[in-house]
């Protein structure tokens, strides 16, 4: 008779993880620098929702975890916190990214252009070979590419809605605030976040949930310099450079604190390039800001800060619904006990009828 | 690796929001709670909790639903070792920490003891009030009607709460407690407890304690008994004990059979079986 139902877990998963690494064997062959090089979104999907800037541990996150890109930002998560913290770089701004590629679809023209760069939004995505022209590169002036935000004109005229600056910013990893959210733990929750959630939220309120229908006022994908106070010499040295993605949206107008109508936008920030990424998360954070102009403010979940705050990691949501296949036998018989005993109430009601 | 995996700065401020619990019993406390190298909601709050209070002296035991061979018991007692070193029990009369997820020992604890539970729900609000920043306001105001509602509701529609575990509980007359999901079964041995009782949530990031020798009652009303889990005159078929929670376990005929849940227990009754 079975009593070894319950017995034998250390040698179940001894060989569950031999019959793993039998069929992930194959990824640990790939080579970083081409896994790097090749599948470069992958890489910046993983660093971007494990929330740690380094492509070679995300390579070696994604052959660990053979292509699960939710489990390799896990690994990267989970080495995130064994580091030690070393201190807080300076400010970024994203007017000085170096772009690779910048368009705004809110006007024809801007200062600097539209510059199309690295992007298969066109392509007609067929899985054949369709004869291409040969193309003729204009070459991108290095020395052009750092263009403030196409939105600068109307800022500095005074149009766009201003939410108060915090004097510092929060850090989510270190206290998790309780409502109600600074702004800044709010956007460090939604760029940890995972993509394929934080899409969905933003979709929500673009389409039945809400009336969000931003224009992009500017998206830019390129680089950033990360600068750091010497801790000895206290002078100003950089220490890399990170690629990223920065979206301004731009939705209606509304009143500002002062009560004056203003233009209202939102903003999205992403290691790497992630474009959806950063487009849903900007419209989440106009929409956060502004549900007051929107269609049947009860229903908007995409507006609602703890919806946000508390369902858009990828590494909670993923463990907690995996999870699920642990044993449960304990909760379960009690949950079965309740039933018997409530269906039993509820007959013996019946028949008394 | 450093010692018990987490870094100084993060046990420091895990040991801190655990005085906290236990200077206002049953109270929730936020903390950072940092990313384990185990899943969330695979027990990461217990494990940050166990991890910050753990040293040299400590005999570790951890189980599963009762058991200390099951999959994830047994994962996060290797992975607690191997930072830590610490020798690892199944006896629980030896182990000086337990960590536990989802039952409380058969036998009592004692005062040398601390059972450091894995909570899924922090707080036990969730089930009537969903947005945390109307439940933080309601435990102030020790305003408990929705849980009250809850119970009659269930009570006139199916005899009785439908809640079958993580039973919702009043500590010290005061804050309304989610016990994790133990089965009704154990919730009278959080009362008085001479253990110190931890409570960690990974994922939601919050730590909670009931000290030793500390007031637990259900929440119920005051003309209706608080069912157990009820066995209707079953044994253990292993050890023969009528005084356990018990396993129903089918086996490959389809036929059902009883164990004690806490393996722990039904080896000792085996053993004491055996000197006699």
């Amino acid at each position: 008779m079975a009593y070894y139902a319950v017995k034998g877990g250390e040698e179940a998963i001894n060989n569950s993880l031999k019959f793993y690494s039998e069929i992930t064997q194959n990824a640990q062959a790939l080579d970083d620098e081409s896994l790097i090089e090749g599948l470069t979104f992958s890489i910046d999907k993983v660093i971007s929702e494990g929330s740690l800037y380094s492509k070679k541990l995300a390579s070696k996150a994604i052959k660990r975890s053979a292509g699960d890109l939710l489990n390799a930002s896990f690994f990267l998560r989970a080495h995130r916190s064994s580091c030690q913290r070393v201190g807080e770089c300076k400010q970024l701004d994203v007017n000085e990214m170096r772009l690779k590629r910048r368009v705004s679809s809110a006007f024809k023209d801007i200062e600097g252009g539209q510059l199309l760069g690295a992007s298969n939004d066109y392509e007609i995505k067929l899985l054949i070979d369709i004869k291409k022209d040969n193309l003729d590169f204009e070459n991108f002036d290095k020395k052009s590419s750092v263009v403030k935000s196409a939105l600068t004109p109307l800022r500095n005229d005074n149009l766009i809605k201003k939410l108060p600056k915090e004097e510092t910013a929060w850090d989510i990893t270190r206290t998790f605030p309780t409502a109600p959210y600074p702004r800044s733990a709010v956007l460090q929750t939604m760029t940890r976040g995972e993509s394929g959630s934080v899409l969905g939220f933003a979709y929500t309120s673009m389409r039945g949930y809400g009336d969000v229908h931003p224009t992009i006022g500017d998206l830019r994908v390129g680089e950033l310099d990360i600068k750091f106070t010497h801790p000895f010499s206290k002078k100003e040295v950089k220490i890399g450079t990170i690629e990223a993605t920065a979206v301004e949206c731009v939705g209606t107008f509304n009143k500002d604190e002062k009560g004056d109508t203003k233009l209202t936008t939102g903003f999205g920030f992403c290691f790497g390039k992630n474009e959806t990424k950063a487009i849903a998360m900007s419209i989440i954070d106009l929409t956060l800001y502004n549900r007051s102009y929107s269609v049947g403010t009860e229903q908007i979940v995409a507006a609602d800060f703890e919806m946000i705050m508390h369902h858009v990691d990828g590494i909670e949501s993923f463990g907690f619904c995996n999870h699920y296949k642990l044993p449960h036998y304990v909760t379960f018989q009690t949950d079965y006990q309740i039933f018997k005993s409530a269906q039993k109430y509820v007959e013996s009601k019946e028949d008394n009828k | 690796m450093r010692y018990a995996f987490l870094d100084e700065e993060a046990k420091k401020e895990i040991r801190r929001a655990i005085l906290k619990a236990v200077a206002i019993p049953g109270y929730i406390v936020s903390f950072a709670s940092r990313e384990m190298p185990v899943a969330r909601g695979w027990g990461t709050g217990g494990l940050q909790v166990t991890l910050s209070i753990i040293n040299e002296q400590d005999t570790l035991k951890v189980i599963d639903q009762g058991c200390d061979g099951s999959v994830n018991a047994v994962n996060i007692r290797n992975f607690i070792k191997s930072v830590t070193n610490v020798e690892t029990t199944t006896s629980t009369k030896e182990a000086t920490i337990i960590q536990t997820r989802h039952r409380i020992p058969e036998i009592e604890l004692s005062e040398k003891q601390t059972l450091v539970f894995q909570v899924p729900m922090p707080d036990i609000l969730e089930t009537v009030e969903p947005n945390t920043a109307k439940a933080k306001i309601m435990h102030a105001n020790a305003d408990y009607s929705k849980l009250w509602v809850l119970l009659y509701e269930d009570t006139s529609q199916f005899g009785d709460s439908r809640i079958s575990n993580r039973y919702p509980v009043l500590v010290h007359n005061r804050y309304a407690m989610d016990p994790s999901p133990i089965p009704k079964y154990d919730t009278p041995k959080l009362h008085n407890s001479k253990a110190l009782q931890l409570f960690g949530a990974g994922r939601e990031k919050k730590i909670y304690a009931i000290p030793p020798y500390t007031k637990v009652e259900p929440l119920k009303f005051e003309d209706k008994e608080f069912k157990v889990e009820n066995f209707e005159g079953r044994v253990c078929q292993r050890c023969g004990c009528e005084n356990s929670f018990l396993d129903e376990v089918y086996d490959d005929e389809g036929k059902v059979h009883y164990y004690c849940n806490d393996t722990d227990y039904c080896d000792k009754n085996l053993n004491m079986k055996g000197q006699k």
